[in-house]
């Protein structure tokens, strides 16, 4: 490798570099060689003969002087069917010990789409959670994000997702871990391999222990991956993304490091593209396509928050997963309000449903307001039709739980899967008081109800 | 001005003649409370130790083009402008010595009761690569606490992280020493050896020493080690020990220990990592943390896990929050890094409700997965029926009792047993098969029901 400078000054999180060479380019790869030990670089800013480069790994132990090289060819992935059932950290590298079959690498920047090559079809795509099938449908091509504070079930649904969607449909996915949990990463590539689903599913994991250009790395490395089975295999593919804000926390950490200065709250100036630069691959063509859940973490539980809004804009749908909800022991903790799709529209997912959504968001708006009311007054007081709506909402509420089958340790309960149509019905049933002779704690946790309660006695209520 | 630089050339020449290796000696030009700036010491590596001539001693946190930053450690005398720092060739280690045990001890590896350094040590990184994501295992081994509101509702695992937050005086501490001394019973029966370290991130000597005498009391420091950060040290130390203790951990660890790690508390350390980004310069973010708040937590507690030899790490980090609320942003940040928290509440702990658990905002994400066959399904039920009783109460609180269904009286009289049953006193530990006895009563009796 050829030498292009050295070593002038280092800090925690950045180097720099004194270029002998002008033909050093951003997103170049150095590597140097200090007590045994490999250190590498990405170039990721310029000025003049000096040269700011993000270390791959932590610099302690390394000292001023020391010559770097050029690796060439940059930072690169696997480009090939070998990925399937593999393990990578952000950079590419097998961290499962397996030798790599192909040779054929890519570089992780290379590809971006035209708006000729972009195609938008509208084929449904049911996730079996009822909650979610319900207020926020998906269709395939779809940007779903996932969108919650800390410790409200992201993960959880994310997992859940991959159960039910990847499971069912058999087609390819790509996991992309950003700064999540390393214990996570590992239990799903443990219980992938367990269940034999690994052989078509590839992981990159730039986990939260790791150095802020391991985590703004893992999401490059993965698209490429999906890129390949779009792009070269013509597949339908699942992108599954834990966690996409970290990919921005990542961001700004680097750019505090390069003294740029933030906008509100620390956030770097080139947020806004930064996400772009990503979400413009995530997109489908007409040979193949990328259907993406996106977890999406709202620091201080604040949705308002920039960076949440700057991916929130690239989503076909949200999921927002809320903390008052989650308070109340109702799982998936769905906020219903805040969740929305695309395709709720009556020409994409049928009169029936839209109109089911429209009236069940009523009962549950109205609902709202009336536990306000009953906090000062009572339920005695409330009025026969708000009565009515208020024992309906509960029951729709505690109907939209759902045991899950990430959660079964958790819940003890079996996870069940839910057909829309059930859903539709249920619902349906619930609005016209099929259920209101039933204890409510009897829709908690349910799969399917289907005119169950005809086989109930006499009403317990009035 | 030319003065100053001259006094360096001067000195420099002075140094050459007498045969000194100039590159490995610097003069301090910059002094900004506890970080100082070096002019020189072109041979230091990142993070190197270095001594100030007689004044005491630092780590190397920044190399400059033209000089280096460096953080204090000790400081015997007040450090001025023309000081001589000189390089060590060596790392800031830590210090690991199995005598350690049963003691209270500093960064530098100083055993604080009897004021001397250990006899057999071994120097280890402050900070180790973090662990790879292919040599950790499954989680769900269980951690016992003795506490029947952690055992069977929210469950622990050796090797997870599992965050304790709430306000001042609401018994956090109190959660992480009972569990310290519960584990000398679990001992016994553990099939690895248990080793628990308790790290105080800039506590009162005097909180450091009731602690002490409270472990003490109990037998419990026949396998605790206390590795501290006094209030009064300087800021980088106490930025530093919780990654000391958990260095501390790892090689117990990979010695094929169950440690539990207790860091109390991480809000304390978030501000001193704050104060000396800030003053080191550093960009402030989110409430004028720096960005790399989140990245600091997350490495460290990484650091838990059930590693790959059968060892494992647990840490019970503690958070202190104000007002009881949980969604500031260094308590999501670290929410968002634990397996789970146990949330303390002044509200409970108001009604006498003790240990002050808000079972609504706690959660454990292994669940079940880390209990034994025998607790986990009652663990379960217990858990649902529950928090909907704490649910329905706030709902029906007003309502009429005698209006209300069979069903519903039942379910508020039984969630009402239940508290009780959950409350506990302090250093009073159930084994799971006292908890298992105490609630099954509850869950036998008539009218209670388990639907589902």
């Amino acid at each position: 490798m050829k030498v292009v400078g050295k070593i002038i000054s280092i800090s925690e999180l950045s180097v720099k570099v004194l270029l002998k060479d002008d033909n050093v380019e951003l997103r170049d790869i150095l590597v140097c060689n200090f007590n045994d030990q490999e250190y590498k670089f990405e170039v990721v800013e310029l000025e003049e003969n000096i040269a700011s480069l993000l270390p791959f790994k932590r610099v302690n132990g390394l000292k001023k002087g020391i010559e770097v090289s050029l690796d060439e060819g940059g930072l690169q992935m696997e480009y090939s069917s070998s990925i399937l059932g593999r393990i990578y950290n952000s950079y590419g590298d097998g961290i499962d010990g397996v030798k790599a079959k192909s040779k054929t690498k890519r570089n992780v920047y290379d590809r971006t789409l035209s708006v000729a090559e972009i195609s938008v079809k509208n084929n449904p795509l049911w996730t079996g959670i009822k909650v979610i099938d319900f207020f926020a449908p998906l269709q395939k091509g779809y940007k779903m994000g996932l969108l919650g504070g800390a410790g409200v079930g992201k993960t959880v649904l994310i997992k859940e997702l991959i159960n039910n969607v990847y499971k069912k449909f058999q087609s390819n996915a790509i996991f992309i871990g950003v700064g999540e949990r390393s214990r996570e990463g590992k239990e799903l590539y443990d219980e992938m391999k367990a269940d034999d689903l690994l052989d078509k599913m590839s992981m990159v994991f730039g986990q939260m222990g790791e150095s802020p250009c391991a985590r703004s790395k893992a999401v490059y490395s993965g698209l490429t991956a999906a890129e390949y089975l779009r792009d070269e295999n013509n597949q339908d593919v699942l992108v599954f993304i834990d966690n996409i804000y970290r990919f921005i926390q990542a961001k700004s950490e680097i750019s505090t490091e390069l003294k740029r200065i933030p906008i509100e709250n620390g956030y770097p100036t080139t947020m806004a593209s930064d996400i772009s630069e990503v979400e413009e691959r995530i997109n489908s063509t007409e040979t193949g396509s990328i259907t993406s859940f996106q977890a999406i973490y709202i620091p201080a539980d604040d949705i308002t928050d920039d960076a949440v809004q700057s991916v929130t804009t690239h989503l076909d749908g949200q999921i927002v997963l809320d903390r008052k909800v989650a308070e109340k022991g109702l799982y998936p903790a769905i906020n219903v309000f805040k969740s929305s799709s695309k395709a709720i529209d009556p020409e994409k997912i049928g009169r029936r449903h839209y109109d089911l959504v429209q009236e069940t968001l009523k009962y549950l708006s109205r609902y709202e307001e009336l536990e306000e009311i009953i906090a000062v007054l009572g339920i005695d007081e409330l009025s026969e039709q708000d009565k009515l709506i208020f024992y309906r909402s509960r029951k729709l509420r505690n109907y939209f739980t759902q045991p899950l089958f990430v959660s079964e340790n958790y819940t003890g309960i079996k996870g069940e899967m839910v057909d829309i149509e059930d859903t539709l019905q249920d619902v349906e049933d619930i609005l016209n008081g099929v259920y209101d002779g039933i204890d409510e704690e009897k829709l908690l946790y349910r799969g399917k109800l289907n005119g169950e309660s005809r086989k109930e006695e006499e009403p317990i209520e009035q | 001005m030319g003065t100053h630089i001259e006094d360096l050339v001067n000195q420099k020449v002075e140094q050459i003649k007498n045969k000194e290796n100039i590159f490995d000696s610097g003069t301090v030009i910059k002094v900004k409370d506890y970080i100082i700036e070096v002019s020189g010491l072109e041979n230091v590596t990142y993070f190197e130790k270095v001594t100030i001539w007689e004044k005491g001693m630092g780590y190397v946190n920044q190399i400059n083009e033209n000089s280096v930053t460096v953080a204090i450690v000790k400081e015997n005398a007040p450090i001025k402008i023309g000081d001589i720092v000189k390089t060590t060739g060596e790392q800031f280690k830590a210090v690991f010595a199995k005598e350690a045990i049963g003691r209270i001890v500093d960064i530098f590896g100083t055993d604080l009761l009897s004021g001397k350094a250990f006899e057999k040590i071994k120097y280890i990184n402050i900070e180790n690569e973090t662990i790879p994501i292919m040599d950790r295992r499954e989680v769900k081994r269980p951690m016992l606490t003795g506490i029947a509101g952690i055992d069977l509702i929210y469950p622990i695992g050796k090797g997870q992280r599992q965050l304790i937050i709430g306000d001042k005086k609401t018994g956090k501490t109190q959660i992480a020493l009972d569990t310290i001394v519960n584990q000398g019973s679990e001992r016994a029966e553990s099939e690895n050896d248990v080793v628990c370290i308790y790290i105080a991130v800039g506590k009162t000597k005097k909180e450091i020493k009731t602690i002490y005498n409270e472990l003490l009391k109990r037998g419990a420091l026949s396998y605790t080690t206390m590795v501290v950060a006094t209030n009064d040290d300087k800021q980088p130390v106490v930025s530093l020990i919780p990654f000391v203790g958990l260095s501390i951990a790892e090689e117990y660890m990979k010695m094929k220990k169950d440690v539990i790690v207790v860091i109390d508390d991480l809000k304390k350390h978030a501000d001193t990592y704050r104060e000396i980004s800030l003053i080191s310069g550093k960009t402030p973010g989110r409430e004028a943390y720096p960005a790399d708040i989140f990245y600091l937590h997350a490495r460290l507690l990484e650091k838990g896990c059930q590693y790959k030899n059968g060892g494992s790490i647990t840490i019970l980090p503690i958070v202190e929050t104000k007002g009881g609320d949980i969604t500031d942003y260094i308590s999501t940040n670290i929410i968002s890094i634990t397996d789970g928290q146990i949330v303390m509440s002044e509200k409970e702990f108001a009604k006498g409700n003790k240990p002050a658990i808000n079972y609504k905002n706690s959660v454990s994400r292994l669940g079940g997965a880390v209990q034994k066959a025998e607790i986990k399904s009652l663990g379960a039920q217990i858990r649902r029926t529950f928090l909907s009783y704490l649910e329905t109460k706030e709902v029906y609180e007003l309502a009429n009792m005698d209006e209300m269904t069979e069903e519903l009286r039942n379910k508020m009289k039984i969630g009402a047993q239940m508290q009780e049953a959950l409350n506990q006193p302090k250093f009073m530990p159930l084994s799971n098969e006292e908890i298992i006895d105490k609630f099954e009563a509850i869950v036998k009796q008539e009218g209670y029901t388990n639907e589902n």
